[in-house]
Order: C-alpha cells, then sequence, then structure tokens
C-alpha cells in the first residue's frame, strides 16, 4: 500500500532535466500546447546565466507569461533542484498561490551534466532529455537520470538521419540501461510521439491524484561496479539509500568466513 | 546564556538548505556597478556597519519579542520601515520563508498566521528563541552569513584564489563579533539600528530587474 492514500491538494510537480540544449524548453513548450486547454499549468525555469528559458516560452505564446518564472540559481543549478530546492519550492507555492488551483507545475533545470537529477523532495515525477544529436553512445554512458528518472526522452529524432545515429537502437538501448521503464523517442516533428508524452504525462497525473504514484529518487550516483574479493558475482549496484551496498558487503563478508 | 557552538556551525553553514545559493549579498550588482574585487573587504565592512547592523538588530529584537511572547509583527514593520528599497523587503521576505522551513522542520511548533510574510531577521529571531541561542549568537550568524555569502559568490562571480578569500573572511571575524556585540543588548523595535546604505539599497533596485544575472539579490 502506498502510504500517500488520500488525494494530494496540490498540483503535481513534473521535473524536467537534461544537458544543455537537448530541447528541455522546447519539450515543455509542446507539452503546455497539447494540454493547456484541459489542465491548468504553471513553469518555473532554473536559468544559469540568464531568463533565455524564461522567455523562450513566453516568446512561444503556449501559456499566459505570468504563469513563467524564473528562479536563479547561483551558478550551481544542480544545488537549486537537489541539494537546496527552497527558491524553487517557493516558486511554485507562488505559481498555486496567485493561479491556483493548478493541475501541473512543470520545472526546466537548468542544463546542466548527466548527473543532475531533482529531489523527490522538489518534484513528484521527472523526465531526463537526451537528443540523438548528442550521440547515440550517451545512453549508455548511464547515470541516474538516463537510469532511473521516471521517464526517458531520446529527442530530435528527425535528426536521427543527419547525425548518423540509428534512433531505434538508441531507444532500445535506453530501455536496457532503465530495466524497462519508459522510454519516449520523441520529435516536435512527430505527432504521434507527441501523443505517446503528453499521455504518459496525463497518466503519471492520474496515478499522483490517486496517491499511487510514489516520487524516487533517480539519486546524484550511477550505477557502478565494485568487483568481489573472490572475483565472482560483480553486479551492477546503486547508492539510492545505502543499504544495498551494506548488505552486499554483509553477504561477501558472511561467504567468506563460512 | 550560551549556544551550543554546533548549532551556530549548522546555521552558519552554506549547506543548510535555506536558499542562501542562490545570494550575493549584493555582490552582484555591485561588482557590475564598478566595485572591484579587491575593494569586496571594504565593501563588507560597509555593510556590516549598516544594512547587516539593521538586520542583526532586528534578529536580536525579534528573539527578545518572541521570548516575551510579544507581537513579531511589530518588528517586522520596524525592520521594513529600516529597509528602503523594495527589491530588498522582498528578497529578505523570499529568506525568511526559507528559513521558515528549516525552522518547521528542525523546531517544529505553532506559528502565527502571518509568519510566511515575515523578513529573514524576524524569522531568524524566532528560529533563535526556539532553539535557545544567545542574542549575540543570532547577531554573529547574520553576520557571519552574509560575509559568507559575498565571499562565495565572488568566487563566482570573479574567479579566484579561494583561499585568499577564506583569509578576508577569518579577517573580518572581528568585526563580525564588534557588530554583533554591539546589537546584542537590544530588546525592542524601536532600539533597532536605522543605518541606511544609499549605493547598496540602488543597486539592489537595478539588479532586481536586471535579465542577466547569476544570483536573485
Ligand atoms: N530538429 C529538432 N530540433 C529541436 C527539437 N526540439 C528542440 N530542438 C532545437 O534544439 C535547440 C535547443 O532546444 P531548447 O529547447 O532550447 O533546449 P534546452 O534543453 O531547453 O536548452 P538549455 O535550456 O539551454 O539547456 C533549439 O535550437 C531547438 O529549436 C526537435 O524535436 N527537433
Ligand atoms: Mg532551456
Amino acid at each position: 500500500m502506498p502510504e500517500n492514500t488520500t488525494a494530494p491538494t496540490r498540483a503535481m510537480r513534473l521535473g524536467v532535466a537534461g544537458p544543455v540544449g537537448t530541447g528541455k524548453s522546447s519539450l515543455i513548450a509542446t507539452l503546455c500546447q497539447a494540454l493547456s486547454g484541459e489542465l491548468r499549468l504553471g513553469v518555473i525555469t532554473n536559468d544559469i546565466y540568464t531568463d533565455e528559458d524564461a522567455r523562450f516560452l513566453k516568446s512561444a505564446g503556449v501559456l499566459d507569461p505570468e504563469r513563467i518564472r524564473p528562479v536563479e540559481t547561483g551558478a550551481c543549478p544542480h544545488t537549486a533542484i537537489r541539494d537546496d530546492v527552497t527558491a524553487n519550492l517557493l516558486a511554485a507555492e507562488d505559481l498555486e498561490a496567485d493561479f491556483g488551483p493548478l493541475d501541473l507545475v512543470i520545472i526546466e533545470s537548468g542544463g546542466d551534466n548527466l548527473t543532475a537529477t531533482f529531489s523527490p523532495a522538489l518534484v513528484d515525477a521527472q523526465l531526463f532529455v537526451l537528443d540523438v544529436a548528442g550521440g547515440g553512445d550517451v545512453v549508455r554512458k548511464g547515470g541516474p537520470g538516463i537510469a532511473r528518472a521516471d521517464l526517458l526522452v531520446i529527442n530530435k529524432t528527425d535528426l536521427g538521419p543527419y547525425v548518423g545515429v540509428d534512433v531505434e537502437r538508441m531507444a532500445r538501448e535506453g530501455r536496457e540501461a532503465r530495466r524497462g521503464s519508459p522510454v519516449v523517442a520523441l520529435s516536435r516533428h512527430d505527432a504521434a510521439s507527441i501523443r505517446v508524452l503528453t499521455s504518459w504525462v496525463r497518466d503519471t497525473l492520474t496515478h499522483y491524484r490517486t496517491g499511487e504514484h510514489t516520487p524516487v529518487d533517480p539519486g546524484p550516483m550511477a550505477p557502478h561496479f565494485h568487483a568481489d574479493q573472490d572475483g565472482e558475482g560483480s553486479h551492477p549496484h546503486t547508492h539510492d539509500d545505502g543499504t544495498d551496498h551494506a548488505r552486499y558487503q554483509a553477504a561477501a563478508n558472511a561467504g567468506q568466513s563460512a | 546564556m550560551s549556544t551550543s557552538s554546533l548549532l551556530l556551525t549548522l546555521l552558519g553553514d552554506a549547506r543548510l538548505p535555506s536558499g542562501g545559493h542562490a545570494q550575493s549579498a549584493g555582490l552582484e550588482p555591485a561588482l557590475r556597478a564598478g566595485t572591484t574585487a579587491a575593494q569586496v573587504p571594504a565593501y563588507l565592512r560597509a555593510r556590516l556597519r549598516t544594512v547587516i547592523r539593521v538586520e542583526a538588530g532586528t534578529a536580536v529584537v525579534a528573539r527578545a519579542v518572541a521570548a516575551g511572547g510579544g507581537d513579531l509583527g511589530e518588528v517586522e514593520a520596524a525592520w521594513a520601515a529600516r529597509t528602503p528599497s523594495q527589491a530588498l523587503r522582498a528578497n529578505g521576505r523570499r529568506l525568511g520563508r526559507g528559513y521558515l522551513r528549516v525552522l518547521q522542520t528542525l523546531w517544529p511548533g505553532p506559528f502565527d498566521a502571518r509568519a510566511g510574510t515575515w523578513s529573514r531577521p524576524v524569522v531568524l529571531g524566532l528560529l533563535a528563541h526556539r532553539a535557545a541561542m544567545a542574542p549575540a549568537d543570532v547577531a554573529r550568524l547574520v553576520g557571519y552569513d552574509d560575509v559568507q555569502s559575498v565571499t562565495a559568490a565572488l568566487l563566482k562571480l570573479e574567479p579566484q584564489d579561494p583561499l585568499v578569500i577564506a583569509a578576508w573572511v577569518k579577517d573580518l571575524l572581528p568585526d563580525i563579533d564588534e557588530m554583533a556585540a554591539q546589537v546584542a543588548p537590544l530588546h525592542t523595535p524601536e532600539q533597532i539600528p536605522a543605518h541606511g546604505a544609499p549605493l547598496i539599497e540602488r543597486w539592489a533596485e537595478t539588479h532586481d530587474t536586471t535579465t542577466e544575472r547569476l544570483f536573485s539579490a
């Protein structure tokens, strides 16, 4: 039983993370365009040097500009979405106070690197955006966002032929890296792919409202290997909560003393 | 009365998630207006004698008023009257909300319904009361936090040897202690110092409407 079985009283917060230029703002504009007729939306951007993202979204004309708020990150975009989420939380509260009730608040992270993911203290669900132009091998490089975000987006699939990337294969490797968790191959020029994205958002919102959705922390650290002393049974694992490793270690020790 | 030194360390640590990492304590617009990195220690001393004395004095008085069961709304009004820049008032109140989250989680208890509109020094005063901090220590915390906000922001805005900057902070510690000792005995809102720093206030206003910025204030 999820502990959160009563209907939540605030909007669902959806984080959008991923490296610089992979299409986070464009994806948010696409979502706003597709969903603003049916959902009450707000958007928060975390720019690094400017309010460029907020300005882009305001000028895209897909949402009332007042509902798009930039947050400064003190040159630490990852801190603002993970170690100290205060500014983003206050901005989300303000959006709801000014326009509430809202259904969905979308938060764009400042384009950072592969290790930047949102804390569950800030968002209820998050998607991680890569693009094909970054190279087909990026998914294999792994990282918490690629492996454990609620949804992995492989964006700009229309560019695949121009950059020599096999989109099908990239998506398949994404699914493998995520042990079957969802992956969307997206292009803003491909209406069918946009429908897949929007229905994922709708479904997640439905689960959030019924209390069936539990925020997960992708964690700041990528899965990695520790070679066992006996050289057998090495396995990738993560330190989400620190317990797994201790357990494996204890098991290894027990095995040795037996 | 003495505060646990570790408690003071916890509250003065930049890693405390209270929203401080996006603050430059006025440094970003100061540099943009022509202040040089070498002038930063002087900039800090000027702050400690003016706007930060007001902040620290407010926190000390808020602590005393909270301890006596008085109305913190009066302390907030006294702080606002001494903070002429609307941008600085808005920022101080945003920071107050950040510290309120810290307070609610670390020292839970009933809150005045208006607490979400109070500025950082008023919320810090309430926190100091709840956490049993000595008056001088909450004032030292305000001064130290300001110095660290400026110097940490300098490393982002005009990168240089971080150890040189740490040495500046160390050299300023007596100034912080002196400022704290001066405001520590205050008890009532009308005793809060009313120093102004017109340039800092004007820069804060300019910064508020600047779009290319790393720090929110
Ligand atoms: N071909 C193609 N280009 C796209 C697509 N989506 C976004 N782009 C382009 O990719 C570039 C970057 O897009 P943004 O949406 O600004 O990317 P971002 O991740 O928000 O960037 P930062 O905020 O700077 O990290 C822009 O030139 C977009 O027009 C797509 O589906 N196909
Ligand atoms: Mg963007």
